[in-house]
């Protein structure tokens, strides 16, 4: 099976911390870039709404992992999926 | 005819049965999901997961995926694996060692004649795979000299105890009695451990010791230099090792000489990279890692590649999320390849 990007929002903490360490966000986004959140009309990966993490475009990530070793609460993981987005 | 794949502990095994008995091996601890394999099998039979996520987070599966209804059981992915990772089996006798089949021309030798077992190759060695085990001569054959405590003198205050570098003095503490009031029994240097470097001499206060170093007053002429030899010797783990050249770059002497298959270039672009790190653990080679400033202010370049340590694998190039890295191969050094079919394939891992 296909390793894919999965978040668990009834996990989530809402630090936002894979939304700022996420490379693929902060190239896309000068203002994730800044460690901000954005409120730029980028489409980046995941972005923290309502204080619980949701995926957004999951199809840009590039499976790096380093949004997972930044969650302190193991809410977003990469893992095996039924299909890869 | 019948192809089967068992797995284990993330171990893969594909095997068919038949006129001739072939068994493709994955040994997933050796594997980098550098994604050599994917990229030479004819048949598209190997998936190599994303190597950033084999790289920094723990999986439950396996780093390739072998998909044992298209697998031919060629062999091609055994002989281009860098790692040693993959290995096939006709009959029972691996195909590394059949000169049928080509082999990248790689090795990392260490002459145990030049070593001089100083350890760096083992210590930088970024797969672990050498060991040197050395001998030390005796430190007291290395030092001449002379040392007395007077024992009259001797105030037991332990202070020659306590600063000895070397810890051969030993006090025999303990609690004075009405009939045995001191605070020792007795006090002793072990000449096997003495270095006679005249500390507890010049720290007695009482000059109850007398101490010489007989290299200081009259040089080394019964030093004999048989007794400082260091016997040793290099082991290299065919298995482990990778022939990045770690231990041909750090030896200080020369002793180390590897030989690597694959040429080519690295090159990463500074405005795309974010520095999130994943190439740098992805390497399995350390070829990557981020310069630390010299003092605040001072910002130095993103990473830093030395290609000195490079294979060509291209694991960081398939590791990085943003495409930052390019790796390319522009050279493979095997033995004769025999096949038309198998000259081109191993050509298409250039690029």
């Amino acid at each position: 099976m296909p390793i894919g990007l999965v978040v668990y929002p009834e996990l989530c903490h809402g630090c936002g911390n894979c939304v700022v360490t996420c490379p693929v966000n902060s190239l896309r986004s000068p203002e994730v870039a800044g460690g901000k959140g954005p409120t730029d009309e980028v489409d980046i990966i995941m972005m923290v709404e309502d204080g619980s993490i949701e995926l957004k475009h999951s199809e840009f990530c590039g499976k790096c992992g380093t949004c997972v070793r930044s969650c302190p609460v193991f809410a977003i993981r990469l893992e095996e999926v039924e299909e890869a987005k | 005819m019948e192809t089967t794949e068992t797995i284990e502990n993330k171990n893969i095994s594909v095997q068919r049965t038949g006129a001739e008995e072939r068994k493709l091996q994955f040994k997933d601890e050796l594997c980098t999901a550098c994604g050599l394999c994917e990229k030479i099998c004819p048949v598209s039979a190997i998936e190599v997961e994303p190597t950033g996520a084999m790289a920094t987070t723990e999986q439950e599966s396996s780093k390739v995926d072998i998909n044992e209804e298209k697998c031919v059981l060629c062999g091609m992915c055994a002989c281009i694996c860098p790692y040693n990772a993959l290995d096939m089996e006709i009959e029972g006798e691996s195909i590394k060692t059949m000169e049928a089949y080509p082999k990248l021309i790689k090795s990392a030798e260490i002459n145990d004649e030049t070593c001089i077992y100083c350890k760096a190759c083992e210590t930088a060695c970024p797969r672990d795979a050498i060991v040197i085990a050395r001998e030390l001569p005796e430190r007291s054959k290395l030092v001449t000299g002379e040392i007395e405590i007077d024992k009259e003198t001797c105030i037991d205050c332990g202070i020659c105890e306590e600063m000895c570098p070397a810890d051969a003095i030993t006090m025999e503490h303990k609690q004075p009695t009405s009939d045995s009031p001191t605070v020792s029994s007795d006090i002793n240097v072990d000449k096997d451990k003495c270095v006679y470097c005249l500390v507890c001499k010049k720290a007695c206060p009482v000059d109850a010791i007398t101490a010489v170093c007989r290299q200081c007053s009259y040089g080394e002429y019964d030093i004999k230099p048989e007794d400082a030899e260091i016997e040793g010797s290099s082991f290299i783990d065919d298995e482990l090792c990778v022939d990045c050249g770690w231990c041909q770059e750090i030896c200080p002497v020369d002793a180390a000489t590897v030989e690597k298959a694959f040429e080519g270039k690295i090159t990463y672009d500074q405005e795309t990279c974010q520095g999130c790190e994943t190439c740098v653990l992805a390497c399995p080679c350390n070829v990557l890692s981020f310069p630390q400033s010299a003092e605040s202010g001072d910002k130095p370049e993103k990473l830093h590649i030395d290609e000195k340590y490079c294979i060509y694998c291209g694991a960081c190039e398939k590791a990085c999320p943003v495409n930052a890295i390019n790796v390319e191969r522009t050279g493979i050094k095997t033995t004769p390849i025999k096949s038309k079919s198998w000259e081109k394939a191993f050509e298409s891992v250039k690029n």
